[in-house]
């Protein structure tokens, strides 16, 4: 019964299943106690014929109400998103900007300082003289409490002025689209989180903000290491790969006195006032990979920890998705869900612990060299 | 995703962990429900510090 609600793709991962519902795009992890229940519960014809094999009987009219429950949760559908038809403004054009990325010209137009410090400190290392040649323009700027954002003068976003990480997140998914000459429905997800390679194959590390993720990124890549994504970390569809992000690594208050020693020029770079929480920042510009794009082999949960031994020890796909999923844009196309559960069975699945700089880039560098040998 | 600003309600990782709770309780296993972010995004702003406030 209520066959429509079923899961679209099942994966068994050790000792949970990982379920995908497509109404929705959810994913849920569930043991395998409660897989076998749903099956059952999907197979059943009636409610009455589903509570007939249960026992103890009493316990029927609950594990009916939990799985209808559940069911229903992991298929909502997604509210319907407003057309907007904002017509473009360009006298909002006040302040310009003009950056060289991967051979394109892309320009990139404000209306204040405010909205510049949005986009602009993260890309700061690319900007250049402004030149007529330009490849895309983008627009950016508030009106009636509203960001919005434009692609050639066509409305991509319009977002809360409060929400500006979306727009960020929206622009940023553009300039991938426009540098790696692809559209947004190539790509399979934005992963919150920084990646790292080594020339051959990359890791990416994931965690709640303030766990050390951009810190430790800064950290490897004054210790041979590439970055290839920091915050943002896209995979493309046709090839399940990882591709690179030209943003420059966010860096808060707290982690400077650490990366002052290690990171050539770190303490010329310019101090960015922003967010009051997350207070003043410094953003490093790394040098680019020698490739665009790597193949992820591994996912690190990264544990930032006080006199903390670092310590690198497998987890649970539970516990890897727990942080990853609602942090991450994942397509709703069905193709690439699929994509997306093949590649998480292809991984290795680490939580990190760390507090000392030399142990955990040894660790990391391990971790990379054992990769590499399952090549 | 967390909710800022928002000290009434709770988390939806604590939601999930309570859900998760109530299913073990009818001795059929757990489950967890994660739902992506519906559109792209960077890293959110921490409570209390936006600066279009």
């Amino acid at each position: 019964m209520n066959n429509n609600l079923a899961p679209t793709y099942k994966k068994l991962f050790g000792g949970y299943w990982v379920l995908w519902y497509s109404i929705s795009n959810t994913y849920s992890v569930v043991e395998s106690s409660f897989k076998n229940l749903l099956d059952y519960y999907l197979q059943s014809e009636t409610i009455d014929s589903f509570k007939a094999n249960l026992q103890p009987r009493a316990n029927a009219e609950t594990l009916l109400e939990t799985i209808d429950n559940y069911l229903n949760d992991c298929n909502k559908t997604p509210t319907p998103t407003l057309n907007n038809h904002t017509v473009f403004d360009a006298s909002n054009r006040c302040i310009l900007k003009h950056y060289i990325i991967k051979g394109k010209s892309i320009r990139v137009n404000f209306d204040s300082e405010l909205v510049l410090k949005t986009i602009h400190p993260a890309l700061a290392h690319l900007s250049t003289e402004l030149s007529n040649n330009i490849h895309t323009t983008f627009d950016i700027y508030l009106k009636n409490e509203s960001l919005l954002l434009f692609k050639d003068e066509q409305l991509i976003s319009c977002v809360p002025k409060r929400d500006y990480h979306l727009m960020q997140g929206k622009f940023i998914m553009q300039l991938l689209c426009t540098i790696h000459d692809n559209e947004e429905e190539d790509w399979v997800s934005t992963f919150h989180g920084s990646t790292l390679t080594d020339s051959i194959s990359s890791v990416l590390f994931v965690g709640e903000s303030g766990k050390g993720k951009s810190t430790l990124c800064a950290l490897l890549t004054a210790n041979g290491f590439d970055l290839l994504a920091d915050d943002v970390s896209p995979m493309l569809s046709k090839n399940s790969c990882i591709y690179h992000n030209p943003s420059a690594i966010s860096i808060k208050e707290g982690a400077f006195n650490l990366l002052e020693p290690i990171i050539n020029t770190f303490s010329d770079l310019p101090i960015i006032k922003f967010n009051k929480t997350k207070g003043p920042l410094k953003y490093i510009a790394c040098t680019n990979p020698k490739k665009n794009f790597y193949p992820c082999k591994a996912i690190v949960l990264v544990n930032y920890k006080s006199n903390a031994d670092t310590k690198l020890e497998s987890v649970s796909i539970k516990t890897l998705l727990e942080t990853l999923i609602p942090d991450s844009w994942l397509s709703p196309n069905p193709l690439h869900a699929k994509q997306f559960l093949e590649w998480l069975e292809s991984l290795d699945i680490f939580k990190l612990t760390y507090s000392d700089t030399k142990s955990v880039t040894n660790a990391v560098s391990k971790l990379f060299k054992q990769l590499n040998k399952n090549l | 995703m967390k909710k800022e600003n928002n000290l009434d309600k709770i988390t939806r990782k604590e939601a999930i962990q309570k859900m998760g709770k109530y299913a073990a309780l009818t001795a059929v296993g757990t489950f967890v429900i994660l739902n992506p972010l519906k559109a792209q995004s960077s890293s959110p702003p921490d409570p209390g510090g936006n600066p279009f406030d």
